[in-house]
């Protein structure tokens, strides 16, 4: 090993002399010195996670040597840490909900001061120029672009006010269709502001439905350490992992003698010397679906990235010099990668193995076959007027966190495990890795700290049983990061699917069969194989009206890298075929678009037949006594603030369509009509406590996993309105497995719904103990007449006592008790949120490059407990999901290799690429929520990629069937058309 | 691993020559990426942050002299835009703003990437290469500085400290077709310099072919064809666009590859070569 080198440089203001190793990258560096702002995104730079101010520029401390800031200036965000208050950049940031995971805060923080030092009054193009080096998979940028703007405002001496959504009367009457005026303008205004149109129904509130500033934005603003791997537990080990480089092979042989023997190599872990116990990776409730055909390491590898062998070691350096040193011999096997081939006569069999139940037909690949039927398809079909069979692809893409996965595990003092991790679902954590570890789940700790983003990604046990076993062997800390490369190909990904419709209309325009076959690519594991094509069912047949529907799936093992769970779990891929398959059914038989669809879709009142036959808990066979009903619907104002917002009538503007200056441009506008759900209901769990300190606070315990979504302030802003006190009252903490209830995790849009009553539920409980006892003190004979607001407690006759009062009382006066609520709650309900999403499109028709300028999406969510978090959830939702229809895409060589293992060659979405967006918040009062509340996580994912596609059919008449919308098959398919 | 910081040309060639397996480390946004990833471990890396006078340029005359380390984003700020716009526009598609602000024009010669942004519009400029080491200064014209992919005819100790062309003289137009526009490696891209004082054209290809590719037929083609006078250039007969724009596709023998087919890389370029041919001589 190299000899430590001195470097000297300005570190924030100080002269700093440091002994540095001469391969130490200048990130590693700051963040030994505290850092903890400076962030890893992958070793090429490209996420900006790691910007610092070089020499007042900004620039990637990922491909700087520590070594070649000897003489220069560094600057980090920890300057602007010397008060307590926020810098004003960064009190920007807070103050417009540009903050959700806020893993990249750091470096946009950053940035902006560098852009401000240039100009008082960058333009938006000057913003988006400096944002462009920093990827965002949360925010879309557009509340970042806003907290610029707000920043130079502020500097320039500017008075801001507050930043609030922008409350709009409705067009329609809630249930009606609007009849489209042209002529009728949207509002003006940024498009970072949501609009929010109120109903009548949602009562007056104090907290709730407020722009309430994230609870966790200070630490977030500040880079304060909050992440995994922000605190290193003493004489910790670095883990590497050795990945298959073949898609489908035995390990004959593995050898560690060369890498034990390695000076500063602690464990070598591979099948020969870890117990060979049966699992499944995704992370869900208990008993989690069969098969379970993993283990921690196999003796077959099933696609390039599997896990082979994991090294830990006293640096990353020797970690990796160990897994060189690892000998594996391989018999190669034949591989097969689409799901379409694996099912064929001939196709080598992946699961093999005697020790995996419940594989459907492992010799055809088949993990499962779903199937659920409403009425009669076929005999529908057979006497339907018109019938429409179409067929549609979709592909794999990753989630992209720019927090790769990360976990760190140590014995305790009591011999109990500990993880520190970046999970959705610690709870599952905990009892998946238990029996792996051969451990009772007792003696087990999973820690959830901050987690930069996750988007399902981490819904799944997939390092923690790693860096278990090996905190095991060497009775040492042990943190394993995966890289940027492992990230794609050794986590989990989108399943690719082949989709199948076959429609039957009448002449009325009426759907009456609707029959959808899927076959999944599930990769070489069923981890959430099995739940997300059942949602793919769920969503392609729930919302449009339909007496007679079937779904049919095969689930294929291929040998791809593994998908899992993403943002949306076979939703996307769904409404994807189903809004452009009935878009062209309209245009087939000559109806409008949004008419047709509106003929069908579901309505307040319609029964959703199919969603109790699918699922975890399905009913397989027979009839239910009950149906679930849609209760609540904005769809009209949905589709009618969003027609306004993009202009719909340009549809039928020749002169705009065809720009007489462009003649290679073709411009269009496209609809998708979108339906999710809330929450799994009769599974999905979620638990909270709240109790009552000396001052008049609260801290609040909850198992619900926040991952940059909100749900911290969301579960406090719905506490606070219950105990008539301020957001800034209630401590949030989430989630600690020893000491936070249960909760299912952050998946199936169910936090705020069901974690938010679990939350309302403690807090009721707590409020009745502090009635009872503000009655006590204000002498009142019936404490249900007392009213909490304003951090008091008001008797009938206008008296009051103060929360604090009421504490102090209880915890030291007289009868002394700790006031304090627990509860939990599970739904029987699934409120639909509903959404119209529009795009507008621009298409050179000579080279097939497709451009999108504009997307809006007015969504119900019923009421948005906070709508600024609640729009930046749909805007990072629509940003993801114009990656997905566009431009992101594994590329594979023939041997099943994937080549695009990093951002550029993977293209994901940049500030200075990003269309305008706009988000309508159209409140419906939901009473099964938490204060009316329903789902939006997830459905902004939904129609992005259909309304794009019937954008440019609209635009060129070109239907493409195939994701993404690359230049060459928009080209292809002009061609063909 | 050794760091060297030296400060002066001079010292790093005897650096180099002293130890040729040396990397060198220019804006590092391309050999970082590959000392993090372990693709490649240097005993020795050389680090040119110091070396003021590669980050130097200067304009003299009707050449343009670029020190082999000014970063992209003084080309595209600087009054080095006016005097090389296709250059600069090449620039500004380069990686993102915090690349744009480290990454340099000598690095991305040096790592003779196909898909470098800036190597087709330095082939059609017929830039010049200064190559220096221990043994003295030798010139290589671009397009025979890179001779396969990521393959030059540097010698270990040597060092690129400056690119020369000339100063534009008529429009230069910079083109490149990817899943979306920028930070992504093209699936074709195309560079166009016209030169008004001596009626020429000149056409360069990247990532169609190992090499930067010149596209001569094509080039003379359109010199003919092209309504010179004083006041600006005209194409009056709009099939000479079509024809430069095939004539050009025809130069270039593209592949198929896990991006793109040759058939629509090959048709994509044809779209790109006609427009910045009627780009340039209509503005």
């Amino acid at each position: 090993m190299s000899a430590k080198i001195e470097v000297s440089f300005q570190l924030n203001g100080k002269q700093r002399e440091l002994q540095v190793l001469p391969s130490a990258n200048l990130r590693d560096v700051l963040r030994g010195e505290g850092m903890f702002s400076v962030k890893f995104g992958s070793a090429s730079g490209e996420t900006g996670a790691a910007a610092v101010l070089f020499d007042g520029k900004l620039a990637s401390s990922d491909v700087i040597l520590a070594a070649q800031a000897d003489g220069h200036s560094i600057t980090t965000v920890e300057s602007l840490n010397t008060e307590r208050e926020l810098h004003p950049i960064q009190a920007a940031f807070a103050a417009v909900g540009a903050l959700q995971s806020g893993y990249s805060a750091g470096a946009m923080v950053l940035g902006t001061m560098a852009l401000l030092e240039q100009t008082s009054d960058p333009s938006e193009s000057e913003i988006r120029d400096m944002l462009g080096g920093i990827l965002d998979r949360e925010t879309a940028y557009v509340k970042p672009v806003e907290a610029v703007k707000r920043a130079a405002a502020v500097l320039r001496g500017e008075t801001v006010t507050g930043f609030e959504p922008m409350i709009l009367t409705p067009l329609t009457d809630g249930k009606n269709a609007a009849i489209y005026d042209a002529k009728n303008k949207p509002p003006p205004g940024s498009g970072a502001v949501p609009r929010l149109i109120p109903s009548r129904d949602v009562p007056e509130m104090a907290v709730v439905g407020k722009p309430e500033v994230k609870v966790d934005a200070v630490r977030l603003a500040k880079g304060n350490p909050a992440f995994t791997d922000d605190i290193e537990p003493r004489a910790m080990l670095y883990c590497r992992l050795l990945t298959s480089p073949h898609a489908h092979a035995n390990i004959v042989d593995i050898d560690d003698t060369a890498a034990l023997a390695l000076e500063g190599v602690h464990a070598v872990l591979h099948h020969k010397n870890v117990a060979r116990i049966k699992y499944a990776s995704g992370g869900q409730s208990w008993p989690n679906p069969h098969p379970h055909d993993q283990v921690s390491f196999d003796t077959k590898v099933r696609h390039v990235g599997d896990r082979v062998a994991a090294v830990a070691a006293d640096t990353i350096e020797i970690a990796e010099e160990a897994v060189r040193l690892i000998k594996v011999e391989y018999e190669v096997l034949p591989a097969v990668f689409d799901e379409r081939e694996a099912m064929l006569p001939g196709a080598p069999k992946i699961h093999d193995e005697v020790d995996t139940e419940e594989i459907f037909d492992a010799d055809k690949n088949i993990v499962h076959e779903i199937k659920a039927q409403r009425g009669d398809v076929e005999k529908a079909l057979a006497s339907a007027p018109h019938v429409f069979e179409q067929t549609f692809r979709v592909h794999q893409v990753q989630q992209c966190p720019i927090e790769p996965h990360i976990s760190i595990a140590w014995i305790d003092e009591d011999e109990r495990m500990v993880i520190r991790t970046a999970t959705q679902v610690p709870f599952h954590a905990r009892r998946m890795v238990a029996p792996l570890l051969e451990m009772d789940i007792k003696d087990i700790r999973i820690i959830k700290p901050r987690i930069g983003g996750g988007f399902g990604a981490k819904q799944e046990m997939l390092l923690e049983d790693i860096v278990g076993h090996l905190a095991k062997a060497t009775r040492r800390p042990c943190r394993l990061e995966l890289t940027r490369e492992e990230e794609f190909a050794s986590s989990r990904t989108r399943h690719p699917q082949t989709i199948t419709y076959r429609t039957g209309v009448d002449d009325d325009g009426k759907l009456v069969a609707q029959d959808m076959y899927v076959i999944g690519n599930t990769g070489p594991y069923g981890t959430h194989g099995y739940t997300v094509q059942t949602v793919s069912g769920m969503r392609g047949l729930s919302q449009y009206n339909c007496p007679n529907k079937r779904f049919h799936c095969d689930v294929v093992y291929t040998n791809i890298p593994v998908p899992g769970a993403y943002r949306g779990y076979g939703a996307p891929q769904a409404e994807f075929a189903l809004e452009a398959h009935l878009e062209d059914i309209a245009i087939e038989l000559g109806y409008d678009v949004i008419e047709f669809k509106r003929k069908n879709w579901v309505t307040a009142g319609s029964v959703i037949d199919i969603a109790p036959h699918l699922g975890e808990r399905a009913v397989v066979d027979g009839e239910l006594d009950e149906y679930p009903i849609v209760m609540t619907e904005g769809i009209e104002e949905c589709v009618a603030q969003a027609m306004r917002e993009i202009g719909w009538h340009r549809r039928d503007d020749a002169a705009w369509r065809e720009p007489a200056d462009r003649p290679h441009i073709r411009r269009g506008l496209g609809f998708a009509f979108c339906m999710h759900g809330t929450a799994i209901p009769f599974l999905d769990m979620g638990g909270c406590s709240i109790k009552l300190n000396d001052d008049g606070s609260f801290n609040m315990l909850v198992g619900a996993t926040d991952l940059g979504t909100g749900a911290d302030t969301v579960l406090g802003q719905i506490a606070a309105e219950v105990l008539g006190v301020r957001l800034e009252d209630i401590k949030v903490y989430s989630s600690d497995t020893d000491m936070t209830p249960f909760d299912t995790g952050a998946y199936a849009s169910s936090t705020t719904y069901i974690s938010g009553t679990a939350a309302m539920r403690a807090a009721e409980v707590a409020r009745t103990r502090i009635k009872e006892r503000a009655a006590m003190l204000l002498d009142v004979e019936q404490p249900c007449t007392i009213e909490l607001r304003d951090r008091r407690a008001y008797a009938p006759d206008g008296s009051s006592v103060s929360m604090e009062d009421i504490a102090l009382d209880s915890l030291h006066t007289q009868e002394q008790e700790q006031i304090m609520g627990t509860a939990s709650y599970v739904s029987p309900d699934c409120p639909p949120p509903f959404a119209a999403q529009l795009v507008e499109v621009e298409v050179d028709i000579e080279t097939g490059q497709v451009t999108v300028p504009k997307m809006v999406m007015a969504v119900d969510c019923g009421v948005a407990i906070n709508p600024i978090t609640a729009s930046g959830q749909v805007e990072g939702g629509m940003l993801q999901a114009l990656g997905y229809a566009h431009c992101e895409e594994f590329a594979y060589d023939d041997a099943g290799k994937m080549l695009n293992t990093s951002f550029g060659p993977y293209k994901i979405y940049r500030a200075d690429e990003m269309p305008e967006t706009v988000v309508y918040l159209v409140q419906t009062m939901e009473d099964s929520g938490p204060f009316g509340a329903k789902a939006v996580a997830e459905i902004p994912k939904d129609g992005v990629a259909p309304a794009l596609r019937n954008a440019i059919l609209n635009a060129t008449g070109a239907a493409i069937n195939d994701l993404p919308f690359t230049p060459e098959r928009v080209w292809a398919a002009l061609n063909d058309k | 691993m050794t760091v060297s910081m030296p400060s002066s040309v001079d010292e790093t060639l005897r650096l180099l020559s002293d130890d040729p397996a040396a990397t060198i480390l220019a804006g590092g946004t391309d050999a970082m990426v590959e000392i993090n990833y372990e693709h490649r471990r240097p005993a020795s890396v050389v680090s040119l942050r110091r070396v003021n006078e590669l980050a130097t340029w200067s304009i003299d005359g009707g050449t343009v002299r670029l020190g082999a380390t000014v970063p992209y984003v003084e080309i595209m700020n600087s009054e080095l835009a006016a005097a090389s716009p296709g250059l600069a526009q090449a620039s500004r598609t380069v990686g993102s703003s915090q690349i744009r602000n480290t990454g340099t024009v000598g690095g991305n010669l040096a790592t003779g990437s196909p898909a470098g942004d800036t190597i087709p519009v330095l082939a059609a400029l017929d830039a010049i290469v200064e190559i220096a080491s221990v043994r003295g200064i030798r010139e290589v014209a671009v397009v025979d500085l890179i001779v396969g992919v990521k393959r030059t005819v540097l010698e270990p100790d040597e060092l690129i400290v400056a690119i020369r062309f000339p100063v534009a003289s008529g429009p230069q137009e910079f083109l490149k077709i990817g899943p979306r526009n920028a930070m992504v490696i093209s699936v074709a891209s195309c560079a166009l310099v016209i030169n008004q004082a001596e009626r020429s054209v000149a056409c360069a290809l990247g990532s169609v072919s190992p090499a930067p590719l010149r596209c001569g037929d094509a080039e003379e083609f359109a010199a003919a064809n092209i309504d010179w006078t004083s006041d600006g250039i005209r194409i009056t007969d709009p099939r000479t666009l079509e024809t430069f724009g095939s004539m050009v596709a025809d130069a270039a023998s593209p592949i198929d590859d896990h991006r793109s087919t040759a058939a629509y890389r090959k048709h994509g370029i044809a779209v790109m070569a006609r427009r910045a041919l009627t780009r340039a001589t209509t503005s």
